[in-house]
């Protein structure tokens, strides 16, 4: 009888930096430590949006997306600041750098959290104590504190990390899940939504360990084929590898801004479709992509929200294109209620190299003009593999300045791989 | 007013005018139609800002009497539930009477609807054109500059002028020509207009494809009609009216290449239904790339790829290939337009390089052009 080689067990780290808007202020300025802060989106106005609060203001019941005059209310003493997003961008690199000194398999999926693959990482005597090496290192050089959860995969990392707030190290074993995990509310669990949490209260799963005890065919019956995966995920099971490049997949991008006050003014709407227009521009500019779906957002003075996309024929990349398909969308299904929100989203969106370049009918000369020179480069790629040559990006100059302007969490990713 | 009419005469009208009545329209009496009742017959008018069309019913057509007790006046009525009750009415024969108040009432057998209308004089006035300068072409030949052309306008508002289609009368020949700046259609048909001649005509897209659908596709004639800013096509029933788009059409003739150097000969369908094929991969994504490559022994191989999902190639036999070699991508979607447009067995196409656009004619000449940009890969 041949022995049966059990798979390798992984090791699996969730980082995730507490209160990291706050905490990164507060290493800034060191006065402000122990005080209830809040970042918010423009204390000035009323649209001004909890980003993040320390954890001396979450004691008073400061909550991240509360409005900023009932987050006084609830906390008189509240200092607010606005985001500084440069500071965060530039600490997030540090972090991502010290990790990726310990092993090259680190996948960020936002600006204060990410995942490590550990299982080869034989510096260190065991896994914990990594875990507070690093700990330590981040706290001493940067004085940010963060949380670390371990676990054979990224779901549980990422349930254990979320255990023990600040500076908390967990172990979750699969050994201990109907002990640890599935008392928990299934509120608590990660990749489970109000509206899905709902949908489960209603089947009676109220806990992770519903969830992992409930048949496979009810589930898919209310979630699809989401059912069995959240229930595998209950059960400890999630196979996902930690992936580098996974911040590279990007399918859409979008801004979306609140307005200072809920308005059907069409000269105000049109100043902020024109600037989240120019907004998604830059982004899609940054990555070298383009689109061929626009979706536009609106949420009303009741909250209610709805979205509405257009596909296109050809892939959109310029301001101009965008902002005129989000305008038509905007005159097709705007009811003319008081708008709160506006969002457009550019969807579909590719890096300009998998695409190709359709040529103008007015502007092909300058390009057919380097056909020879393009020839040439693919002569030269067939031979040596990829383009040996780097194309010198018209905009890299203005890229510097851009990085201080962008605020979106995802482009800061990429800043860590340049 | 009041008039009794046979009702699938009514029902093809009503479906006629629709074409030119929006909902959402700024002016809100333009959400209604007009109708108009003379002792010869009906008009029904609809109108958006942009088209006008106007139906007009004869009381009687070649002995047959479609219209009886005609008693004049005029009416407007909401023109979002008149087709479908004109539609649905259960008898052959409708009789609409208006009151004083603009009370309308349809009967139709045991039917009857009570309708509010609105007062015609409220109905703006539609521009009458002069009838002097103009000239005249069979509609199905209309029909088919309108449908070699019309797919190839712009559907992007950042270059209104290229949404509509460019017409232009000169020397006794007409030419239609559309571009999106990706690919270009063209097309020009001899007419008869020893005393007209224009230039710079520009008729939205969405207009000629609303004529389209309206004209029958007979060689019974249509009269056209140019102003200043706006263009009549005029048969015996409609009076078709579009507004033209303001300012300069792009000056595309010598955006044209004059020479090539690899020309192909090949059946139209044989190429069209391969290209099809090979844009199953890439169907919706990045922009439905195909690629052609010269091979030898008079082939050309297609190929298209989608990283994720695979690549698929197929070799096409031609009628003849000369000049260089070439290896080109274009959008597959672009390419099957134009061969379906082009109505012929077999095509000519000229190419002048990978980075140039390449031209698709009909084989025997016919002056009918599609012009398509290729796309550069990376």
């Amino acid at each position: 009888m041949g022995q049966q080689v059990p798979a390798k067990r992984r090791v699996i780290f969730h980082i995730d930096m507490n209160c990291f808007y706050a905490s990164v202020e507060m290493a800034y300025n060191p006065k402000l430590k122990g005080k209830p802060l809040a970042i918010a989106g423009n204390p000035e106005e009323r649209k001004g949006i909890v980003v993040t609060s320390s954890y001396e203001a979450r004691k008073y019941g400061v909550k991240t997306t509360m409005n900023l005059w009932e987050a006084r209310k609830k906390c008189p003493g509240l200092i607010a600041m606005r985001p500084n997003f440069e500071r965060y961008r530039m600490a997030s690199k540090e972090i991502f750098k010290m990790l990726s000194e310990i092993t090259p398999l680190v996948q960020p999926v936002s600006i204060d959290e990410g995942y490590m693959d550990v299982t080869d990482a034989k510096e260190f005597a065991n896994p914990i104590e990594l875990a507070h090496h690093l700990q330590q290192k981040i706290s001493e050089e940067l004085d940010l504190p963060c949380s670390i959860g371990i676990a054979p995969n990224k779901f549980l990392a990422k349930m254990a990390s979320d255990m023990k707030k600040p500076m908390g190290i967990t172990v979750l074993r699969k050994r201990e899940l109907p002990k640890v995990l599935w008392p928990l509310p299934i509120d608590d669990m990660y990749g489970i939504g109000g509206k899905t949490a709902e949908k489960l209260k209603s089947y009676d799963i109220h806990t992770i360990g519903d969830l992992a005890l409930k048949d496979v065919y009810q589930l898919k019956q209310v979630l699809g084929i989401n059912g069995e995966r959240l229930k595998n995920r209950a059960n400890g099971i999630d196979d996902r590898p930690v992936d580098p490049d996974a911040v590279h997949d990007f399918k859409s991008i979008g801004s979306s801004q609140t307005l200072s006050h809920d308005t059907t003014n069409e000269k105000e709407i049109q100043t902020l479709m024109n600037q989240l227009a120019e907004n998604v521009e830059r982004r899609v500019k940054r990555k070298q992509a383009a689109g061929c779906n626009v979706q536009l957002m609106i949420r009303y003075h009741d909250r209610k929200t709805i979205t509405r996309s257009r596909k296109l024929q050809t892939y959109i990349e310029k301001k101009e294109d965008i902002l005129q398909i989000a305008m038509d969308l905007l005159d097709k299904h705007w009811n003319l209620e008081p708008i709160r929100l506006l969002g457009i989203t550019l969807q579909d969106v590719d890096e300009k190299r998998n695409i190709g370049q359709q040529l103008d009918l007015f502007t092909y000369e300058r390009e057919a003009s380097k056909e020879q020179l393009h020839l040439a480069i693919e002569a030269l790629s067939a031979k040596y593999g990829k383009n040996p040559f780097k194309q010198l990006s018209a905009d890299n100059e203005a890229k510097s300045s851009e990085i201080a302007r962008t605020s979106f969490q995802k482009d800061f990713l990429d800043d860590y791989k340049r | 007013m009041k008039f009794i009419i046979q009702r699938d005469q009514l029902i093809a009208s009503v479906q006629d005018v629709m074409k030119a009545i929006s909902s959402r329209t700024v002016i809100p009496i333009l959400s209604g139609m007009k109708i108009e009742a003379k002792p010869d017959g009906i008009t029904l008018t609809g109108s958006d800002s942009d088209i006008s069309i106007e139906s007009y019913i004869p009381a009687e057509e070649n002995e047959m009497v479609h219209i009886e007790q005609i008693e004049p006046g005029s009416i407007v009525l909401q023109a979002k539930y008149f087709p479908d009750i004109v539609r649905k009415l259960p008898e052959k024969t409708v009789e609409i009477e208006a009151d004083d108040q603009s009370q309308i009432t349809i009967r139709s057998g045991k039917a009857k609807f009570s309708l509010n209308g609105l007062d015609a004089e409220e109905y703006p006035q539609l521009p009458r054109l002069q009838t002097e300068d103009s000239f005249e072409m069979p509609g199905d030949l209309l029909k088919s500059m309108i449908k070699q052309t019309g797919f190839a306008v712009s559907t992007m508002e950042t270059r209104p002028i290229l949404t509509g289609v460019h017409l232009k009368l000169d020397d006794n020949k007409l030419t239609f020509t559309a571009t999106d700046s990706h690919r270009l259609a063209s097309r020009e048909v001899p007419v008869e207009a020893e005393n007209t001649s224009f230039t710079g005509v520009v008729v939205p897209g969405k207009s000629l494809s609303e004529l389209n659908k309206i004209l029958a596709d007979t060689e019974d004639k249509v009269e056209i009609n140019v102003t200043n800013n706006q263009i009549l096509f005029r048969t015996k029933r409609i009076q078709f009216l579009s507004r033209l788009l303001d300012g300069n059409y792009p000056e595309t003739s010598r955006l044209i290449p004059e020479q090539s150097k690899t020309v192909l000969h090949v059946k139209t369908k044989e190429l069209l239904s391969t290209i099809d094929r090979a844009s199953l991969l890439a169907k919706d994504e990045r922009n439905n790339v195909v690629r052609l490559t010269t091979q030898e022994n008079q082939v050309v191989e297609i190929t298209g790829n989608s990283p994720e999902v695979g690549t698929v190639t197929e070799d096409v036999a031609i009628s003849s290939l000369e000049g260089e070699d070439l290896k080109i991508s274009f959008s597959s979607k672009y390419m099957m337009d134009a061969l379906r447009a082009i109505e012929y067995d077999e095509v000519k196409i000229d190419f002048t390089g990978a980075m140039r656009p390449f031209i698709i004619r009909p084989a025997d000449g016919d002056p009918v052009l599609q012009l398509i940009l290729p796309v550069r890969t990376y």
